[in-house]
């Protein structure tokens, strides 16, 4: 259902005003980053520079350096985190999306719903009692609370989008490979997962992004600087050293470095899971 | 064990692909959704949190929240915050997805440009915009000042009333990509032929939006507002990196108040009660948007 192309004058016209809006729109980004290779006087002088007159790199040097402006570790701490809390979504979601898909087993209607229920979840709901679990569980103030805790946003997630994937894929491929002799396990490893791969990677991708980006859970359950990710250690600086924005702002471009090169590399994986995430979430 | 065979050998299958990850949620979302619940109606401080004599009080802490000036403010703060925040997201990101929808040279591009500040972290937005809405660095000060709007600077984060503008500008960042991509999905189900029948027919531009896209797009509308809900209602990280509810309790909304009573003020019983009502009103939508999108689907 191709729609009819536009006449040329008007296609000019379209082009002309979503550039516009995007440079609205991504403006905070861009403004951001220039603000992060400027000195700090620079920063305070009016009117604002819309380029860094004076190139200062001191603010990115300094995250890899000791100190307090040391952001390298936290970033490290995000990364393994992040991998951790999808490591565990994935291979949780993958068989439980498939099983949701293809089999009408005991309780799978109340399965689905606590699935669904899990998403409108409001994170105040589960902070202290999963403190308080994680303390009897000797795991407060390690990087395994907020991986656990960071999972149980992907599993449902990922369940309920992987659910639709595994429901295209034909049910004959399904029998061919019995007749073949594979058992249900085999049959799911071999042929069902790799058919929807696409599926997988959009959860992996989006499991990732909400670790990634959780402040609650790794603020609450890590004490230790040294061992929070990176969205707690902004927080922590922004209220030690609220005004030096040109260390803020480069902490800023630092974290979302990793979105940053998803956006780019994963493009439609990330529409993809937006689009089927919500509307049949 | 022949029967236990029996019962595993067709659909039932499929439990041993579901239960890890049920049970997973179970242990780690489903226990603490009770076990907060519990919370709510004891006494637990900081003095017995882990371990010490825990007292049921009944309702006490949730009369006693009604009667909190603060949770009351809280309560208005959160409805304001997700009306304001819904009513922009939806009405930009509509004409956004009106737009991308035309088939110019760009529009996939753009479109798929404008995504990205909805995969930000929420506490890097909150920073970026703290910044832009700062006093004397502030870029929107300057802009309105340069443009004659204002003549002297704005204290945007510190000023009651102000505060919340600044917020719901920050949300409303995020929540435009997620409108625009819905609608924008919602859009493309819509029959080509019904415009151009229309076209014929002499209905301008306006008639063929109200007459046609809006009544065929309902049942978007109504899944993006409820979803937009449930995501701007509980928003927590983005108000508590940039104002932590501040000034003076102006922008605190149900989820900061909420931590802001258990992990400041160390009265862990009574943030888990706000954190029940919360919870309770975005299941109530929550059961609302499953009767949208369930409508004409047996399972």
């Amino acid at each position: 259902m191709e729609e009819k192309r536009l006449n040329p004058k008007k296609n000019t016209l379209f082009c002309i005003i979503s550039v516009v809006i995007l440079v609205i729109l991504l403006f905070p980004l861009f403004w951001t980053l220039i603000t992060s290779f400027k000195t700090e006087k620079e920063i305070f002088q009016i009117p604002p520079t819309w380029y860094p007159h004076v190139l200062n790199t001191k603010s990115y040097a300094a995250q890899i350096e000791t100190g307090d402006f040391n952001m390298f570790k936290s970033f490290f701490n995000s990364f393994v985190i992040s991998m951790g809390a999808m490591l565990i979504s994935v291979v949780l979601a993958v068989p439980a999306s498939y099983a949701i898909a293809r089999y009408r087993f005991v309780g799978r209607k109340a399965m689905l719903l606590g699935f669904l229920v899990t998403q409108m979840l409001p994170v105040s709901v589960l902070l202290t009692p999963m403190f308080i679990m994680f303390r009897n569980l000797k795991m407060y103030n390690t990087w395994g609370a907020s991986i656990l805790a960071d999972a149980t946003i992907g599993i449902p997630f990922s369940v309920l989008i992987l659910k639709n994937y595994f429901a295209s894929i034909p049910k004959a491929l399904e029998e061919a490979a019995y007749i073949d002799g594979c058992t249900r396990m085999s049959a799911f490893m071999r042929i069902l997962v790799p058919v929807a791969k696409p599926g997988v990677i959009v959860c992996a991708i989006f499991s990732f992004l909400y670790a990634w980006g959780d402040l609650a859970y790794g603020m609450t359950f890590i004490l230790d600087q040294e061992k929070r990710p990176i969205t707690a250690g902004i927080f922590n600086f922004m209220g030690q050293y609220g005004t030096k924005w040109s260390y803020l702002t480069a902490f800023a471009i630092v974290a979302i470095i990793p979105v940053t090169l998803i956006f780019i590399f994963m493009q439609k994986y990330i529409i993809s899971g937006m689009t089927n995430g919500a509307v049949k979430g | 064990m022949k029967r236990v065979k029996n019962f595993f050998r067709y659909d039932n299958a499929g439990l041993f692909f579901i239960l890890p990850a049920f049970l997973y949620m179970m242990f780690f979302v489903g226990y603490p959704i009770i076990s907060n619940i519990i919370l709510s109606f004891q006494n637990v401080s900081v003095r017995n949190l882990v371990n010490g004599q825990k007292k049921f009080i009944g309702f006490a802490n949730y009369s006693e929240i009604f009667q909190d000036a603060v949770f009351r403010k809280a309560m208005g703060n959160t409805l304001l915050f997700t009306v304001a925040c819904l009513l922009f997201q939806f009405l930009i990101g509509f004409v956004l997805a009106l737009l991308f929808n035309k088939n110019f040279t760009f529009a996939k591009t753009i479109r798929g440009l404008t995504m990205i500040p909805w995969m930000m972290p929420m506490t890097v937005t909150a920073l970026m915009f703290k910044f832009m809405f700062s006093t004397d660095v502030g870029i929107i000060n300057y802009i309105l000042r340069s443009s004659h709007l204002i003549s002297e600077n704005i204290e945007w984060l510190t000023t009651p009333g102000t505060a919340m503008i600044a917020v719901v500008a920050a949300n409303v960042w995020i929540g435009i990509p997620f409108n625009t991509i819905l609608i924008s999905t919602g859009l493309t189900t819509i029959p080509q032929e019904l415009y151009e029948s229309a076209a014929v027919d002499g209905a301008n531009a306006w008639q063929r939006l109200v007459k046609i896209t809006l009544p065929l797009l309902r049942p978007t509308i109504e899944s993006v507002l409820v979803l937009g809900f449930i995501y701007t209602f509980k928003v927590y990280d983005l108000v508590y990196v940039m104002t932590e509810g501040g000034p003076v309790n102006s922008t605190h909304l149900l989820s900061t108040y909420s931590y802001k009573l258990s992990f400041d003020m160390f009265q862990y019983s009574k943030g888990a009660s706000v954190a029940n009502v919360l919870f309770l009103i975005l299941l109530l939508v929550g059961m609302l948007y499953l009767k949208i999108t369930m409508r004409g689907e047996e399972d």
